[in-house]
């Protein structure tokens, strides 16, 4: 159970006390007559191959509240999305599956790609993407949730919690973000704890209080892959295919709306999924891949609101992070000594080292390259260049699953 | 014996020597069709390239003619798919000039009859061409107006609009094509008579009312104007 403190400018829903997941969910059914909620499942084949997603349908299969749920499968083969229709089938709400390799969405690729939108690489930015897409396409629903689907320890209530806020038309939500707490027998989270946090708070010293920091510093979990959103915002924003996925969904819900209208809700108590390996010696892999796209994209987001950087400043960024970062890890030994959790300072150390290298290195980049990678467009801007193009993923998807 | 032997050789001889008459006309037929084929294939080439360099895939986008190929499950590029309609219609014309050189009588007729349909096939294509861009540019466009003049069921109106002019567009490609001309001009009558029938009743009806108000405001507005003329100013 945590606090009730409510932190930076954007609303923090707790788990205080025990809140009833029967409550929440016949609350749900209610509220879905007025606000129909689709959940967007990005997924890789081999996740279905792993011990998350048995438990992901076991828990789906027991959720009434879903108007549908959207499947986009990644690095599948024709047999495998065969296979995954079937696995699939114990949920009672209407699967549809994107088969992101298929012959149908690979021409919706490509009529995309010819009319020159660039939608980017394949990845979960591309697939949320398209996905929202389908749901828009449909136009049966209003709620879209989306959570990643590695998650171990998934219950229904996750999704309950999730869901609550911007189904309910009387919180007035746009936007909500999932947050936990990483804990096993140690801290994990290390991209968020040691990077993200710090390097915020690092910028906010050098350039002074700006408000997109200090909503990106209002997110418990900035980076979590759970979040909840109504279709408009899903029309509007823009989403990067790269690993700046996540903050850079964060700078475009600040750039459309209120951040009155954006919370953040504690969705479990723990959460499990797979971690990544640092690899720190290869930018181009792992964290350290993740690390420079997340830093390229707060770059960019604050220059597009007229920061102004120079080498100067990347210069005092790199000092003033690190500094900020190793007091950062005395905090958490101090916290993982008290809960008795394992704590590698040695490692932890070693990471701040690397996203140092990082930062240095996405600020480069960001020198040679200012606009760094584009954004996927949003939808509008999409149908605008092809109008027929949602009914023709539409017609894509449905040809696939019958 | 040996008339017993003619009788089974006679025939025989007879059937080879039509054959040997026959098979220069077959010799030609086979290479008009292979040499017909290989030039198909050249000009589907050609053809496909040329689309490419004019754009025709995106312009086809843009214009609505992919989503008419994808809604009957076509998942070719545009471009490519015309080419291949190009290179079948082109197979089927060297396979009727092929069949001419036979020199078979009823397969000249059939020849002669397929070549003077010719005309009625392009200019059906064309219809169903141009009256498709067609009917998507007036839908769009009855959309944007209706949204912008804040009417409630704008998208059902752009379709009702699209629907409509898809079965009068349908209703002259076959009317074109000689397919049954007096049953599609029986249906299309009956059912566009019907749709506005349909109209013109449901607006006529359930605007009685407003018909009424209308003409009542009418006459009340006049009376107002008749009545202030007679007011004298100084």
């Amino acid at each position: 159970m945590t606090d009730f403190y409510q932190t930076g400018i954007i609303t923090t829903l707790h788990s205080l006390g025990k809140p009833s997941l029967e409550r929440l969910e016949s609350e749900l059914t209610d509220f879905s007559k007025t606000r129909p909620i689709a959940l967007v499942l990005p997924a890789l084949y081999s996740e279905f191959e792993g011990p998350a997603m048995p438990g992901i349908v076991r828990e789906l299969a027991k959720v009434r509240y879903l108007n549908e749920i959207v499947l986009v499968l990644d690095k599948a083969s024709e047999k495998q999305f065969q296979g995954v229709r079937d696995f699939m089938s114990p949920i009672a709400t209407p699967v549809r599956i994107i088969h992101n390799d298929g012959k149908r969405i690979t021409e919706i690729y490509e009529t995309l790609s010819r009319n020159g939108l660039d939608v980017g690489q394949r990845g979960k930015g591309r697939s949320a993407w398209l996905a929202y897409g389908y749901v828009l396409a449909r136009e049966r629903s209003e709620v879209i949730a989306l959570h990643d689907c590695d998650i171990v320890n998934y219950s229904r209530e996750m999704l309950a919690r999730l869901c609550y806020p911007v189904a309910n038309s009387n919180l007035d939500y746009v936007f909500c973000k999932g947050f936990y707490s990483r804990v096993t027998n140690k801290m994990h989270g290390r991209v968020t704890r040691l990077l993200v946090t710090p390097l915020v708070r690092a910028l906010q010293q050098l350039i002074g209080q700006h408000r997109f920091l200090a909503f990106l510093d209002s997110f418990r979990y900035p980076l979590s892959g759970e979040f909840c959103m109504t279709i408009d915002v899903a029309r509007v924003n823009r989403i990067p295919w790269d690993w700046g996925l996540e903050v850079g969904s964060l700078a475009e819900v600040y750039r459309n709306y209120s951040p009155r209208r954006v919370c953040q809700v504690d969705i479990a108590a723990t959460y499990e999924h797979k971690h990544q390996e640092l690899s720190a010696e290869d930018p181009e892999k792992g964290l350290m891949k993740m690390t420079i796209d997340i830093c390229k994209s707060i770059f960019r987001t604050l220059a597009s609101e007229g920061v102004v950087f120079s080498e100067g400043l990347f210069k005092s960024l790199s000092v003033a992070y690190l500094r900020l970062a190793e007091d950062t890890i005395l905090k958490y030994e101090a916290d993982a000594s008290i809960n008795g959790l394992e704590f590698d300072r040695h490692e932890e150390a070693k990471a701040v080292e690397a996203f140092t290298r990082a930062i240095t290195q996405a600020s480069k980049l960001f020198m040679e390259n200012p606009m760094g990678t584009p954004l996927i467009p949003n939808w509008n801007r999409v149908t605008s260049a092809i109008p027929d193009i949602l009914e023709m993923l539409k017609k894509a998807v449905d040809a696939d699953n019958t | 014996m040996t008339d017993f032997l003619n009788l089974i050789l006679e025939p025989l001889q007879e059937l080879f020597l039509r054959f040997k008459a026959f098979l220069p006309n077959l010799l030609a037929m086979l290479v008009i069709v292979i040499a017909g084929i290989l030039l198909a294939r050249l000009l589907r080439a050609v053809f496909v390239r040329f689309l490419k360099a004019i754009n025709f895939d995106s312009w086809s986008d843009r214009m609505g003619m992919t989503t008419l190929l994808r809604k009957g499950d076509l998942w070719a590029k545009p471009a490519l798919a015309l080419g291949a309609i190009v290179f079948w219609a082109l197979v089927i014309v060297v396979l009727m000039t092929g069949l001419s050189a036979l020199k078979i009588s009823a397969i000249d007729q059939l020849v002669a009859q397929f070549f003077m349909y010719l005309p009625r096939v392009f200019s059906a294509v064309l219809i169903l061409i141009v009256g498709y861009v067609l009917a998507g540019f007036i839908s769009r466009a009855m959309l944007i107006a209706a949204v912008n003049s804040g009417f409630h069921y704008a998208k059902l109106l752009a379709e009702a609009i699209r629907l409509l002019l898809t079965v009068l567009i349908l209703a002259m490609v076959l009317e074109q094509l000689q397919v049954a001309p007096g049953i599609v001009l029986a249906a299309f009558s009956i059912i566009f008579g019907g749709i506005v029938a349909a109209l013109a009743i449901s607006f006529g009806v359930g605007g009685i009312e407003a018909a009424k108000r209308m003409i009542e405001r009418e006459t009340v507005e006049k009376r107002a104007n008749g009545a202030k003329d007679d007011i004298e100013h100084i």
